[in-house]
């Protein structure tokens, strides 16, 4: 069956952190005045206000800082996967992201547990950064 | 030391519209009932009105909110004083700060904060009011939230609720308490959505929105508007109306950066909030006879006991029996009207419009005797901003 959830939609400055997603790489912006990585995308640093930044590749590893089982049906695609996992990941390099967990079942879920991301190309043209126990 | 504005301002005037699920109106006509209701309750004309601050509520985000527009809509030509405010739930605590010091200097008399909102439309649900607001596909790096299905504030206040319940050991049952004892209170509110009284197993039976969350923790959606009214303590002491004195005001708004430095869910502004306004009330946590706490959901009420100093990190849920439905039970004086899980969902204006009857002795059979002191909160984003008011019915 085709892929029906909603997909991303990159603009121009994030298009590189999508397409990099696609050869399986998690890229953060790190802006070097501060030594600050920083997620989601901004075109300004918020320690230092500082605008020259780069891409690096994160490690993918990080911790569980929340996670929630959604059950309620906001969008019609979902509704196979109810009740599913949505977490919050704290990478190793600081900033927190949005995600899913997959690979484990709901009770062996903990804030603080380790977790790597994995690459889950859901289409042709995108793949999400999903994270699983490390 | 108190702060000298401490008593030198008022709540002269509420207006409360028909709360809930009450088609056939937009915003700007709730806002008119509030506003002509709480003219009417305060003793004064509608051209006394020199003031008017504006906070639409879900329907400002959807493009049929009130604004500026309302000035007009209702005829005020006195007015020196205008502003359409938004800090989302912290907005109507702001708003009578705002009115207040206008007032205490002289720029205007009677000021008029209002709340209005109407997102329930016959035959919708109240999450598809909610929840589909705003949503218009959005790009960049935002555009993974819907990718990995991610909707809605109850999704981030339950992942805020669930780091705080595995840090402290807090359950589901201990939430269902919160949401049981204010059930309890809203069953003698009259203004009430939800009066049929709750035990705790119909919290638990009632449906999962997005675990930890049951429906039972989450606010309602609300039709209706709230007014107060804003004046001088002197001019209020020449009213009909029976003044809640303002004593203490107070905001604190950490925002919500996502890194390793800052931690957000366990934390809020009630703490700086709670501080200032303690500050200039020159009254401490151990003084306080009731809270009107935004209570977005069970767990907010949690997180702002604990800010405000009234319990440890953690030990907030000793403050409610074990089983509030027991008509034994003593019930903790928080949110005495129900709030907005039972009562009414009017943002910030939930919290403010039960501090205003309480501090003035009109709460009928939910009335708490001891009302000296009346701490209120508004909160808003995912615990990013918020807002802080002390009533009191006494002067000084």
């Amino acid at each position: 069956m085709a892929y029906d959830k909603p997909l991303p939609n990159p603009d121009e400055q994030t298009q590189p952190f999508f397409d990099a997603l696609q050869n399986h790489k998690l890229l953060l912006q790190y802006f070097p005045s501060a030594d600050h990585y920083q997620f989601p995308f901004s075109d300004r640093c918020y320690k230092d206000w500082s605008t020259d930044w780069e891409w690096r590749e994160s490690t993918g590893s990080g911790e569980v800082y929340s996670w929630v089982r959604m059950h309620q049906l906001y969008h019609p695609s979902w509704k196979a996967e109810i009740p599913y996992t949505l977490a919050v990941v704290q990478l190793d390099e600081g900033p927190r992201m949005n995600t899913n967990l997959v690979n484990v079942q709901a009770d062996d879920i903990k804030v603080g547990m380790r977790v790597q991301v994995v690459f889950d190309d859901v289409t042709n043209e995108f793949t999400l950064p999903k994270f699983e126990p490390a | 030391m108190s702060d000298p504005i401490r008593g030198q301002t008022a709540i002269c005037g509420l207006g409360i519209t028909e709360m809930g699920k009450v088609y056939g109106h937009d915003a700007s006509w709730f806002a008119g009932e509030a506003i002509r209701l709480a003219v009417e309750d305060a003793g004064l004309q509608k051209d006394d009105l020199d003031g008017l601050l504006i906070n639409p509520g879900i329907t400002g985000m959807m493009g049929t909110g009130i604004s500026i527009p309302l000035q007009n809509y209702l005829g005020l030509r006195n007015l020196r004083l205008l502003n359409h405010m938004n800090s989302f739930g912290a907005t109507a605590s702001a708003m009578v700060h705002f009115a207040a010091m206008a007032v205490h200097h002289g720029m205007a008399n009677y000021v008029a904060c209002v709340f209005s909102d109407a997102p329930l439309q016959q035959g919708g649900s109240a999450g598809a009011a909610y929840g589909g607001a705003g949503r218009r596909g959005p790009t960049g790096m935002a555009s993974l939230m819907p990718a990995f299905g991610f909707y809605g504030a109850n999704t981030s206040y339950a992942l805020a609720a669930r780091r705080y319940m595995e840090q402290y050991g807090i359950t589901n049952n201990d939430l269902g308490r919160v949401s049981v004892t204010q059930r309890r209170y809203a069953v003698d509110n009259p203004h009430a959505t939800m009066r049929q009284p709750l035990t705790l197993e119909d919290y638990h039976n009632s449906r999962w929105i997005v675990d930890p969350f049951h429906l039972l923790d989450c606010c309602l959606v609300s039709n209706g508007a709230v007014c107060t009214i804003v004046t001088t303590a002197e001019r209020a002491k020449d009213l009909p109306s029976s003044p809640a004195y303002i004593w203490g005001m107070g905001q604190g708004h950490p925002g919500n950066l996502p890194h390793a430095e800052v931690e957000t869910y366990t934390t809020s502004g009630a703490t700086i909030a709670g501080e200032t306004a303690y500050n200039m009330a020159g009254v401490g946590p151990e003084d306080v006879d009731i809270c009107e706490f935004y209570d977005c959901y069970t767990y907010t009420v949690l997180r702002t006991i604990e800010d405000y100093g009234l319990a440890k990190p953690g030990e907030a849920i000793g403050l409610y029996p074990d089983d509030p439905s027991d008509p034994e039970a003593d019930l903790p004086l928080i949110n005495t009207g129900g709030g907005q899980l039972s009562s009414y969902y009017m943002w910030g204006m939930t919290p403010i419009s039960e501090g205003v009857i309480q501090a003035r002795g009109s709460g009928g059979d939910r009335q708490v005797e001891q009302h000296d002191i009346v701490l209120c909160s508004g909160n808003g984003g995912t615990l990013d901003t918020h807002g802080t008011l002390i009533l009191s019915p006494n002067a000084n």
